[in-house]
């Protein structure tokens, strides 16, 4: 029985966890919910840019190609008060993420989580390294 | 038996969750409504998993601007200006609309008076043609999820202004409520944030506003109005914590009749290390991309035909 209800209540948690929203705009206009990614790269840049936070990772693909991968996240603002800051993310470093591509250019994607191989921690989430009860 | 109690309920709560989240995320094929849901009442920072979801489930890594808990609404009394008034200042989160006025303000799915013009205007919308996509101003009473709040402007004769700044920098940087007593100008020309006044009705600060133009959107969903829009905001302090925005939305250009909507905003943190109950630097156009990834134009939709 409580294994039962434990499954009932992870259930209800995922289903409650679907709140708004990305700030500037909605993602069907641009992003495509079928084309789902999930690539190893090395981060090019991590720019705090405005209005949207992007970073830019290198994907080498199975025949060798080169393809730079422009993803989004919200505001450079939301970001920074829930502890995340220039240090935590950084050219060079060797990355897993997800997200979904461009519904007409692929690798423009919105990015959905994103973790450094060398601790699989996941990245600018609530509650960042300087977050100071942030929550 | 109770087990078939148990399941029975469970299977209830789950429905009920999943109508209240379809609700939210709306239809998602990108044409107006709710396709940028953000309900605007800051409820969405309370997100702790770390990722939100938009149309359909899909995610994004949206972590919210933290706001205080309802635990700690009353942790602290209300402050007070040194003129003796409530202070607003904040800043603040939600207190108005992103996706959806009509849903945000409390009313019932078709309760808004919409004349038909405006009803079938607001269904053939897309949601990438709203204004604010290419940082023009979401005006009144529209907040994204990021914070805003009064500046109260002091002179030698007293409150002489009062300022609204939103964290969306050249996206509308700020507005402006005359204090001093001065009356609508008769000639007016149609501006995005219109021409504003205040006073104070005991500890709620009321703003009338006249002027408006007609090229911003009430929300994502592309709620319009028209030149002879009024608006009258009422807002109280209920907490530390919470702030009421009671609106009165009168559009005969737009609405069959006037209608009365509630937002609440809630307190920014002020306990962070990083932009804790402060403004935030946000340059809208500095680079903004939308549209780049499928390839169209945003932000066209200035017109109400």
């Amino acid at each position: 029985m409580k294994r039962k209800l434990g499954v009932v209540v992870i259930a209800l948690g995922l289903l409650s966890v679907s709140v708004p929203v990305l700030a500037h705009h909605g993602f069907d206009t641009e992003y495509d919910a079928k084309k789902k990614v999930k690539l190893t790269g090395v981060v090019t840049e991590v720019a705090w840019s405005n209005p949207h936070m992007r970073i830019y990772i290198d994907v080498t693909g199975p025949d060798g190609k080169v393809t730079n991968w422009n993803m989004e996240l919200t505001s450079p603002n939301t970001i920074r008060r829930q502890g995340w800051g220039p240090t935590d993310l950084k050219a060079g470093d060797k990355v897993v993420f997800e997200g979904f591509g461009g519904k007409v250019v692929e690798s423009r994607g919105s990015l959905q989580t994103i973790m450094k191989v060398s601790d699989m921690k996941p990245l600018f989430g609530p509650g960042g390294p300087d977050a100071a009860q942030a929550q | 038996m109770r087990k078939v109690l148990v399941i029975s309920i469970t299977l209830a709560g789950l429905c009920a969750i999943l109508l209240t989240n379809l609700h939210a995320q709306g239809r998602g094929d990108g044409r107006g409504a709710n396709s940028q849901p953000g309900r605007g009442d800051g409820t969405e920072t309370n997100n702790r998993q770390g990722v939100l979801t938009d149309n359909g489930g899909v995610r994004y890594i949206n972590p919210g601007s933290p706001t205080v808990p309802d635990s700690e609404v009353n942790s602290q009394p209300i402050p007070r200006l040194p003129d003796g008034h409530v202070d607003l200042t904040g800043p603040w989160v939600g207190g108005g609309s992103n996706g959806d006025i009509e849903r945000d303000g409390g009313l019932k799915p078709g309760e808004l008076p919409l004349l038909p013009w405006a009803k079938e205007l607001r269904d053939r919308r897309l949601s990438k043609d709203e204004p604010y996509t290419a940082c023009l101003p979401m005006s009144v009473p529209r907040v994204n999820p990021y914070p805003w709040k009064f500046a109260f402007s002091y002179t030698s004769k007293g409150l002489s202004h009062i300022y609204v700044l939103h964290e969306t920098g050249d996206a509308g940087a700020h507005r402006v409520v005359y204090m001093d007593g001065r009356k609508h100008p008769d000639d007016l020309i149609p501006s995005w944030w219109g021409h504003s006044i205040g006073r104070w009705e005991g500890d709620t600060l009321v703003i009338d506003t006249v002027g408006y133009n007609d090229k911003f959107w009430f929300d994502s969903r592309g709620t319009p109005h028209t030149e002879k829009l009024p608006t009258i905001e009422r807002w109280t302090r209920l907490n530390y914590g919470r702030i009421v925005n009671e609106f009165t939305l009168e559009d005969p250009g737009a609405l069959s009749k006037p209608v009365q909507l509630k937002f609440t905003g809630r307190l920014l943190r002020p306990n962070l290390k990083t932009g804790g109950g402060e403004l935030m630097e946000f340059i809208c156009l500095e680079d903004n991309e939308y549209g780049a990834a499928a390839q169209i134009k945003v932000g066209t939709g200035t017109s109400n035909k």
